[in-house]
């Protein structure tokens, strides 16, 4: 058996932990500020127009993307059976990603953004980005090349997969050459497929590797996956213009956002089958691990119907540009491939570390708090977006009124993101002492 | 063909799907003119009004406000002007629709702001909505004109003495030419007189109003 060494990995995992808090945080202000907007008010920095591209750029990037390369760098080596390229490397890019992220903070807080969703970043962060993309990449195909097994895994495919897609979208949308609706149907090329081709890949490559081991059951079918796999591939592309529907683009391209939104059901009800399958016979004696991926799929089936279901004209017409879109949003990033990461790294870190993660108890707080503060958080949106589409359709109620509706579904919100970052605080201290081990010797090497 | 133990034939298929969709979501609107060319009536920004967009910009104010009126009933009556806003500024009751915004007035926009969130109403129409004092006081404290509104006060827009300062004139400049490419306004109004001036003379009435 190859002895792992790990660093690379474990240090992403904290550092994403830490960003995670931080951003979250600052989620939780902008919520306090839809129930009191004179809160934290006055200074430049932290408005919610500066703020609120820190909060998604830092959760996507900081948090998610740096824990899902740290599951990476764990899985990757484990499935082709030999050490990772370059643990150096490896702290390198680290190192890279941490400048990016302080740099993003500092950026975006002074107002110097590229004023377009997801592609907020300056270029000159947008080329580091860049460069350490190709030095994680660099060590994983290098890792894959080496390979002791033949076959490749599904965990594998998604991981090379998101690795291309990821570079590929990250320099053509950031190059600075488009111009109006055109702009706007490359920002969402981009931005449609950043959770698509991006999170949701690495998200069901993390998925597919810690289900069967953290239930000990075989994978439900390799045929599935195969077939979510290429589906993915071939059709999420297509779908930016379903962002912009009713809007100033061409009709047929709406349309065809709209079919290709439908077809998407196909990868992912393959993808739920196969997970759902893979715990059958688990679900009762259920662990933390297992929990978050079984929410976590749970999620990431009904935010993938939602999103085709929204694609459909009149659903469109009445939920977009609403707070139903945030709950939906939350729903894919925290509710589905958060919580993927989450059961990752509660499942590898004790591994790597070779003792038990530092407190059961606070990681099943860590999972209850996060389903019940999510759900209350996406559930009181969902109602509130709904309500606010619906009296936008009736002219004669002004805009105003439409805001101060919202009143109840905002306090409902703000609470619900206190117990999410109450549970995140859990999550960050039960880390923090699993990594420095304090209370526990180190367990004889028995699992790898 | 195993596919999935070789991996750089599954990169050049993963790449070649890829091409496939992105060309013709992406690359064929790229190449349509009607898409970048500027619609007749559209004017290039003016230097203060390019200095507000940057202030628009970097303010994040795209994160409230959209600037699309949909092409759907409810947007193009709910962006457009309501009986008491032309009772109030022409004397004349009607409800004036807005145009759906069109292609050829985002031309000159880098970066677009079509926005994804409407925390606060579209943009797209505002420019003659209201006065530049309205704008000036709203961005102030949007709670003096609008009680009940979500939107910061842009209090470092204004210098000590409360005035406002170049960005904040620059940003309502900015404001002001939003939407005003057609001129919708005027020209609703007109044909509104036009209408109800063809009915006052007309003999009969249908009721009594
Ligand atoms: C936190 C969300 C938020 C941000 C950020 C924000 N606004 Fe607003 N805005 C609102 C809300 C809510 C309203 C509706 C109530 C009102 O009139 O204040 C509004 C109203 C407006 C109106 C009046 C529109 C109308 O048709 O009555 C204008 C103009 C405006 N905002 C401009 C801006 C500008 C310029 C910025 C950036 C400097 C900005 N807003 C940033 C929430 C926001």
């Amino acid at each position: 058996m190859e002895q792992h060494e790990d660093k690379s990995a474990r240090w992403f995992m904290y550092t994403s932990v830490l960003f995670f808090l931080v951003t979250i945080l600052i989620g939780l202000i902008m919520s306090i500020r839809f129930i009191a907007p004179e809160f934290l008010g006055g200074i430049a920095s932290l408005s919610h127009g500066r703020i609120r591209a820190i909060h998604t750029n830092g959760v996507l990037f900081g948090w998610l993307l740096a824990a899902d390369m740290g599951l990476c760098y764990y899985l990757v080596p484990r499935l082709a059976g030999v050490r990772l390229f370059s643990e150096k490397l490896g702290m390198a890019t680290l190192g890279l990603w941490v400048v990016i992220i302080l740099g993003a903070v500092v950026t975006l807080g002074i107002g110097d953004t590229q004023g377009k969703e997801y592609l907020e970043l300056d270029m000159a962060l947008d080329i580091l980005v860049t460069i350490a993309w190709v030095m994680f990449a660099i060590n994983i195909f290098a890792t894959i090349a080496r390979r002791k097994y033949e076959n490749m895994y599904a965990s594998l495919w998604y991981v090379m997969g998101t690795i291309l897609w990821t570079a590929i979208l990250w320099i053509v949308a950031n190059l600075p050459v488009y111009a109006g609706v055109n702009d706007a149907n490359v920002n969402w090329w981009f931005g449609h497929n950043a959770v698509g081709l991006i999170f949701t890949p690495v998200g069901l490559a993390i998925a597919y590797y810690f289900i069967p081991k953290a239930t000990g059951n075989p994978l439900y079918s390799h045929k599935l996956s195969l077939i979510g796999f290429w589906t993915i591939a071939f059709l999420y592309i297509w779908n930016g213009a379903h962002h912009i529907l009713f809007g100033p683009i061409p009709t047929w391209l709406q349309t065809v956002a709209i079919l290709f939104s439908i077809s998407l059901l196909i990868p992912v009800w393959t993808a739920v089958t196969n997970f759902y399958g893979t715990m059958r016979g688990k679900w009762a004696q259920a662990n933390t691990v297992v929990k978050f991926f079984l929410a976590g799929t749970t999620f990431y089936l009904l935010t993938c119907f939602q999103g085709p279901m929204h694609s459909l004209r009149t659903v469109n017409q009445i939920v977009s540009k609403t707070d139903w879109i945030v709950g939906h949003a939350h729903m894919a990033v925290f509710g589905a491939f958060s919580f993927f990461a989450m059961g990752g790294i509660y499942f590898s870190l004790p591994r790597m570390l070779k003792r038990p993660v530092f407190s059961e108890k606070l990681a099943e707080w860590h999972f209850w708090l996060s389903f019940v503060g999510f759900l209350g958080f996406a559930i009181s949106l969902w109602i509130g977006g709904f309500v606010q589409g619906l009296q936008w359709m009736d002219y004669r109620i002004s805009f105003l009124d439409t805001v101060k509706a919202m009143f109840p579904y905002y306090l409902v919100r703000m609470f619900s993101a206190i117990l999410m970052v109450a549970a995140q605080l859990m999550f960050a201290y039960n880390v923090l002492r699993t990594a420095r081990g304090n209370g526990h010797a180190p367990a004889a090497p028995a699992v790898a | 063909m195993k596919l999935e133990t070789n991996a750089i034939l599954l990169l050049v298929v993963v790449a070649v799907f890829m091409f496939l969709g992105s060309y013709f979501t992406m690359v064929v609107p790229l190449m349509d003119a009607r898409l970048n060319a500027p619609s007749k009536d559209a004017r290039p920004y003016t230097e203060l009004e390019m200095k507000g967009r940057h202030v628009y910009q970097k303010e994040g104010c795209v994160y409230c406000h959209t600037q699309q009126v949909r092409n759907l009933l409810e947007e193009t009556q709910r962006y457009g002007m309501g009986e008491e806003e032309t009772f109030k500024r022409f004397g004349i009751r009607a409800l004036i629709q807005a145009p759906p915004s069109q292609p050829g007035e985002f031309a000159y926009d880098q970066p677009h702001f079509l926005g994804t969130r409407r925390v606060g109403p579209d943009l797209a129409r505002v420019g003659g909505k209201y006065d530049n004092t309205w704008h000036i006081n709203h961005l102030r404290d949007p709670r003096s004109t609008s009680p009940g509104s979500l939107m910061p006060a842009y209090s470092w827009l204004f210098d000590k003495a409360s005035q406002p300062t170049p960005d904040a004139i620059a940003l309502v400049a900015y404001i002001q030419k939003l939407g005003t490419n057609y001129k919708w306004r005027e020209e609703g109004v007109e044909q509104a007189r036009k209408l109800q001036g063809i009915s006052a003379a007309l003999p009969f009435k249908e009721g009594k109003q």
